[in-house]
């Protein structure tokens, strides 16, 4: 079995295909935030490169946040409407397990820190265990005071890893002392890896139980001076 | 991958996506002209108690009802996924974050069902709302093309040959609807209930200022609904009904003058309404009036071909296919898409 990973919560996007003997071929555009304009291409491209059929793909992993809506939103929808046209279930996973997983040397407990934008972050906690990450409490939305209180309570040694951590890095250092991970995007290649792990257990599910995981409620903000085109 | 221009014909299967603003849509079309299937799911509920459309609302909303909108108008249309030639989807204008859910998903689509993807200029297939209507159009036509975001006059000479007679300089038309509405306490969306309450006000109660009417054929909206604000401010026990019914007939009137103006102008055989606007009954029945008495034949789509909805889309995607042919893959989406004029590429 194939799967197709596509990855475009943050600022990156990266669609990764893999199978039984590994990554077979990815792509990833860090720059320009073209999130719609590359994701399909970057699909053809790794499947011609790889020499994948799309009819050989079995499962499409996909990233379903938190991160920047729009982008994220792109990833979904193009992630569900291909598993609904090629009828092929899904494994969703948040950008926070994925940046946590792409951390698979880490002995301390693993903080994904996600940009939130407004001067706010996403974080969750990850416990390695040696064979697994697992997951400690729920993802959550605050400012860089709030995550800092978080790793103060939790009081253990620390990495933290992402856009987030990369962005606000003084400011979290500042207030708790704590390793830094290079890793700055979630990657395509470990949601693709642990979209393959998944499929061979079975466990993946039907692209309408794909949503996306926004966690923080829409600005409803109206600017009735910005022209809005309605019917 | 892409059908040489003349595989494109009356057995032409398109699936048409829309979802520039506040409607998920999709629509079966054969050949350009037959509606097999057509589903809208609206937002206007979940945008009621904002007053307007919220973007991030409607892209969330979008998301949810993508798929199972797809769904329906195929399971409606009763036809294997094979069956579809090609997917066509709007690409501007709209909004941006609403937009690009439908051209994600869209463009995943047509590479899983291996057919061509057609970006589609939303404007331009309000144009073509009127041919799935009326299969005896001929060019050249005028189409007033009136909603919450545009108001415009365009004479079309052709498929894909327009030419921008005339457009607001300040409000759309349905924007005026909306903030006169949301001013009397009327509600959401104010087309329809600045419709509603006209019917019980007196027209001719108030002398609303009809702007630029004897001046080109372009539309001024912003001073109408600053003169209804200050006619209510000084006149507190005014009846808010005769107000409605004021605004909306100076609205028509303008509408109604400046159309026929132009297919005077251009020498049209016909003229034909689109956008939400469209659906206004007093509208209907000026234009349907002053197309008698003009001899000019006058083409109302039905009120479902007037709002946004994704037969339109099917239509003109079809239409692109034939004549311009399929868009690639790496396009994103255009959120101030002009109408592009004589036969231009809409994609850039
Ligand atoms: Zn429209």
């Amino acid at each position: 079995m194939i799967v197709l990973a596509i990855e475009s919560a943050t600022e990156s996007v990266g669609v990764a295909l893999a199978g039984s003997d590994g990554v077979l071929a990815h792509a990833t555009v860090s720059r320009g935030r073209r999130h719609a304009e590359t994701i399909v291409p970057a699909v053809e491209f790794v499947c011609r490169q790889a020499d994948v059929g799309l009819s050989e793909i079995g499962v499409i992993g996909v990233d379903v946040g938190p991160g920047l809506f729009t982008g994220m939103r792109v990833g979904i929808a193009t992630a569900k409407a291909f598993a609904m046209a090629c009828d092929i279930p899904m494994v969703a996973a948040s950008s926070l397990e994925v940046l946590a997983r792409g951390e698979d040397d880490a002995t301390e407990i693993v903080v994904p820190v996600v940009d939130a934008r407004k001067g706010e972050v996403f974080w969750s906690m990850y416990r390695p265990t040696g064979l697994d990450m697992d997951a400690l409490g729920e993802p959550k939305v605050g400012s860089i005071e709030d995550l800092v209180a978080d790793l103060m309570a939790r009081d253990q040694d620390v990495r933290i890893v992402g856009d987030g951590a990369r962005r606000y890095e003084r400011e979290i250092l500042d207030g708790y002392r704590c390793d830094v991970g290079s890793a700055v995007n979630p990657s395509a290649i470990v949601l693709a890896e642990l979209a393959y792990s998944r499929g061979i257990r079975d466990e993946v599910v039907h692209e309408r139980e794909v949503l996306p995981m926004y966690i923080r409620e829409p600005d409803a903000q109206i600017n009735w001076n910005t022209r809005q085109v309605r019917p | 991958m892409s059908p040489t221009q003349h595989d494109v014909g009356p057995e032409t299967v398109v699936l048409g996506i829309e979802t520039s603003c506040d409607e998920t849509a999709a629509a079966v079309v054969l050949g350009g002209r037959d509606i097999i299937s057509s589903v809208v799911s609206s937002q206007i509920d979940m945008h009621a108690e904002f007053g307007g459309v919220v973007p991030e609302v409607a892209s969330r909303a979008h998301l949810e009802s993508m798929n199972p909108v797809v769904r329906k108008a195929l399971a409606d249309a009763a036809i294997e996924p094979t069956r579809v030639d090609a997917v066509a989807c709007t690409v501007g204008p709209g909004l941006i974050g609403a937009l690009l859910v439908g051209v994600s998903s869209a463009k995943a689509l047509s590479l899983a069902w291996n057919v061509p993807f057609v970006g589609v200029n939303h404007l331009e297939a309000h144009l073509y709302a009127g041919f799935l209507e009326d299969e005896l159009l001929e060019f050249p036509l005028v189409v007033l093309l009136v909603s919450g975001g545009h108001t415009m006059i365009v004479e079309m000479r052709d498929h894909g040959d327009y030419s921008l007679l005339g457009s607001t300089i300040d409000d759309a038309a349905g924007e005026a609807f909306d903030k006169v509405a949301r001013f009397l306490d009327l509600g959401y969306p104010g087309g329809p209930a600045i419709d509603r309450a006209a019917t019980q006000g007196d027209p001719d109660a108030i002398r609303f200022p009809r702007a630029m009417m004897d001046d080109g054929l372009n539309f001024s909206f912003s001073g109408l609904k600053t003169s209804v604000m200050n006619h209510v401010r000084r006149h507190p026990d005014v009846d808010s009904l005769d107000v409605a019914a004021s605004f909306q007939q100076a609205v028509v009137d303008v509408l109604v003058h400046k159309t026929f103006r132009a297919a005077r102008e251009v020498g049209a055989t016909g003229v034909v309404l689109g956008g939400g606007v469209a659906a206004n009954s007093l509208l209907r029945s000026e234009m349907t009036a002053a197309g008698r008495s003009a001899g000019i034949r006058v083409s109302l789509p039905g009120r479902e071909m007037c709002t946004d909805n994704a037969a339109m889309i099917g239509a003109a995607g079809w239409h692109r296919l034939r004549t311009v042919g399929a868009s690639p893959l790496d396009i994103g989406a255009f959120p101030s898409m002009p109408l592009v004029t004589s036969g231009g590429h809409p994609d850039e």
